[in-house]
């Protein structure tokens, strides 16, 4: 569902991601780690269409993104690390509003029905978003996802700032779209997250795709050690 | 799509408190100067009939006397108001109301209602004209500035870029949640006009095909400017800067490119000063002949070819008073005096008008201006149309006198006196402004504007903002 052949961006001379080679089938929760400039988010922009690659390709369900923006949009879904809404529209409203951007057309209640499903308390459905925390509004996101039926999810660091409670839900639903065959690809920080929900992680640095595991053939000690491992050997590089 | 952020926008519109208030003080204001110019409108209708009334008195019970009297005495020619003043005042209030008729002399219009106000008149007055005008396309910058800027500001145009919007659905949505605040106090504003003024009985003729082609006009400026407001928005990187530039749009459109028009138009063709042109219409009067004057050259001139032509030896022998004869061709070479430096002064209008027109691509707010006057009869194009009527009346009225004079009196015989009934002949002042055809037909060049001036502003729009 997202695979990346070479993917490359540069700015001027600095290269922000280096020959990315990715593959994140359907069902599959592809965890990248890294640090800051590591090269995570010009990936998920890259995979959405909002920069062009300097080289190589980025497909969505087997489209070229590049080549077919429109089309690609049509089975993602994207949740950045700060969600925002209209703040002056209710949960309810702001769901409809980007369901019905995206073609799909609900009724008042199955938006309600989609809401619940995202964790959000029903009591919230038709307050502001304005009065949401951060965990609030990244369910609404995943409402999004949902009401959309997306095939593909990209996050990127969308537990970042959420209390371990929130964080903690946010898992819960991303295992549930991980059921329904949903193709995610999460930028994070957070090991123990991408340990407990990711099936494959991928540890970043300069661009570059350093090492890549199936979550279920590691420990998180050996995935922490590994992640450290990278971030030493960068720190010495330097 | 077009629907769901139509939507969007109008929620997000009415529950943010600034816009509510912005709306709230345009109705008010409407509501205010509506209030205003209706009962401004019915005094001035009033005064106008009992004026004309009164008038129209006077002239018939003016009692026997000779014609030529009669003449000099005068009547006024009075100009209506017209039911769309209601909403354009246009440039009635400078041009005078009535119009003194008497022999020898085409008196300009008197008795402005700008004479009648202190210095404070210079502060203008509340009028819909004022609101429809620079208020409204204020109101519009306030609503849309950061139609587009808000959604960056916000952080919400990545998650709508993700979910694979369309540019132009999208802007589709946003124009009209724009529009149609705009078009739903415009519309409740001439509906109100509509019903007024066609409840109004005896005080001109009301036209709703007018009224609605003046309503057309005004929504074309109005997307004009929302189309700006938007493409301002969709450039501008921030809310601010959009708000400043908006607002510097509509300084140069409304304020300043009037302005340099007409500054440019009294440069590029001036009118004579009114010394000027008295001192000419003089001494084009004096080149000719002089009714009062039977000893001059051209009246003793005129004297000998009417003795030949009747073939008579002494002017008490022909069939007409002379004197009533000459009077009359004194009149006709006054007039044609008057019209050759009246029509220089059309003139100078004309090339002026042309001008404006020419200078109208610098601002919607030019043609707009021009077609919301002309179509409420209130421009100076229907002043002169007025004036000409009026003029044209006079003269028809000197010849019905002169003529009563000569053909019912003998050569010499000032003592004669007309019946105190004949006053009662001369048909009364009746004016009908240019209809909506010739109205239009004669703002041509303004629609047309108008109408390249809402295809550019749709274009750069929906061509140049593009989601990515």
């Amino acid at each position: 569902m997202i695979t990346t052949k070479d993917l490359t961006k540069t700015y001027g001379g600095q290269i922000a991601l280096d020959h990315l080679n990715l593959n994140v089938k359907a069902g599959e929760i592809y965890c990248l780690l890294g640090a800051n400039g590591a090269g995570k988010t010009t990936a998920i922009n890259l995979l959405l269409g909002f920069i062009e690659p300097t080289s190589g390709s980025a497909f969505i369900n087997q489209l070229e993104v590049h080549k077919n923006p429109k089309a690609t949009k049509h089975f993602l879904a994207y949740i950045p690390e700060n969600l925002m809404l209209y703040p002056s529209l209710t949960a309810v409203e702001n769901l409809d509003y980007f369901s019905g951007i995206a073609g799909k057309k609900l009724s008042s209640a199955a938006l309600k029905d989609v809401l619940e499903e995202s964790g959000l308390q029903p009591d919230a459905f038709d307050k502001r978003i304005s009065t949401f925390s951060k965990g609030m509004r990244q369910k609404v996101g995943i409402a999004i996802a949902l009401a959309k039926d997306a095939k593909v999810l990209l996050l990127d660091e969308p537990t970042s700032g959420l209390d371990p409670q929130a964080s903690n839900e946010f898992g819960i639903v991303l295992q549930k779209l991980k059921t329904k065959g949903v193709a995610t690809l999460m930028a994070t920080h957070d090991l123990f997250r991408a340990k407990e929900i990711g099936t494959h992680v991928g540890i970043m640095k300069d661009g570059q795709l350093k090492q890549e595991f199936v979550v279920e053939k590691i420990t998180l000690s050996e995935l922490e050690k590994c992640y450290l491992d990278t971030m030493k050997y960068e720190k010495e590089s330097v | 799509m077009i629907s769901k952020t139509f939507s969007k926008e109008t929620k997000e519109l009415l529950r943010e408190g600034r816009v509510l208030i912005s709306l709230i003080i345009v109705i008010l204001l409407l509501a205010v100067a509506v209030f205003i110019s209706a009962r401004q409108y019915q005094n001035i209708n009033e005064q106008y009939k009992v004026a004309q009334q009164t008038e129209r008195a006077n002239w018939d019970n003016q009692g026997a006397k000779n014609p030529h009297s009669a003449a000099h005495y005068g009547t006024y020619a009075f100009k209506p108001k017209y039911p769309l003043s209601l909403l354009d005042q246009g440039v009635d209030k400078y041009t005078g109301t009535s119009i003194f008729l008497e022999a020898h002399a085409r008196n300009e219009a008197q008795f402005s209602a700008a004479a009648d106000q202190t210095g404070l008149a210079r502060f203008g007055d509340l009028t819909p004209d004022f609101i429809l005008l620079f208020i409204i396309p204020l109101l519009i910058i306030l609503l849309g500035f950061n139609t587009f800027t808000k959604e960056r500001e916000m952080g919400t145009l990545t998650l709508l870029k993700s979910q694979g919007i369309s540019s132009f659905r999208w802007i589709w949505g946003k124009w009209l949640a724009l529009f149609t605040p705009i078009f739903s106090i415009t519309f409740v504003l001439f509906l109100i006009a509509g019903l007024v003024l066609s409840n109004l009985k005896d005080f001109g003729v009301f036209n709703w095909s007018t009224l609605v082609t003046m309503f057309l006009v005004y929504m074309v400026f109005y997307a004009v400017f929302i189309n700006m407001v938007l493409l301002i928005s969709a450039k501008a990187k921030k809310s601010g800067i959009a708000l400043v530039i908006g607002l510097s749009v509509w300084i140069i459109a409304c304020l300043v490119a009037p302005k340099m028009a007409t500054n440019f138009a009294q440069a590029r063709h001036p009118y004579p000063t009114a010394q000027e042109f008295a001192e000419a219409v003089q001494m084009d009067k004096e080149k000719g002949l002089d009714g009062h004057n039977p000893w001059g050259e051209e009246a003793q001139q005129l004297e000998r070819e009417v003795l030949a032509e009747y073939g008579v030896d002494s002017l008490s022998q022909l069939p007409f008073n002379f004197d009533g004869y000459i009077m009359q061709k004194g009149e006709e070479h006054q007039a044609e005096v008057y019209f050759k430096h009246y029509n220089h002064l059309k003139t100078q209008y004309g090339k002026q008008t042309q001008v404006y027109q020419t200078l109208a691509v610098m601002s919607p707010f030019l043609p707009t201006r021009f077609l919301s006057m002309s179509l409420a009869n209130t421009d100076y194009g229907t002043h002169w149309h007025f004036n000409d009527a009026a003029e044209k009346y006079r003269i028809a009225a000197q010849k019905l006198l002169n003529d009563h004079f000569a053909e019912n009196s003998e050569y010499g015989d000032w003592d004669w006196k007309a019946d105190a009934n004949y006053w009662q002949e001369l048909p009364s002042f009746e004016y009908e402004p240019p209809s909506l055809s010739s109205t239009l037909s004669k703002n041509t060049s303004n629609v047309v504007l108008l109408g390249g001036w809402l295809v550019l502003s749709f274009g750069m729009l929906f061509l140049t903002v593009k989601i990515k």
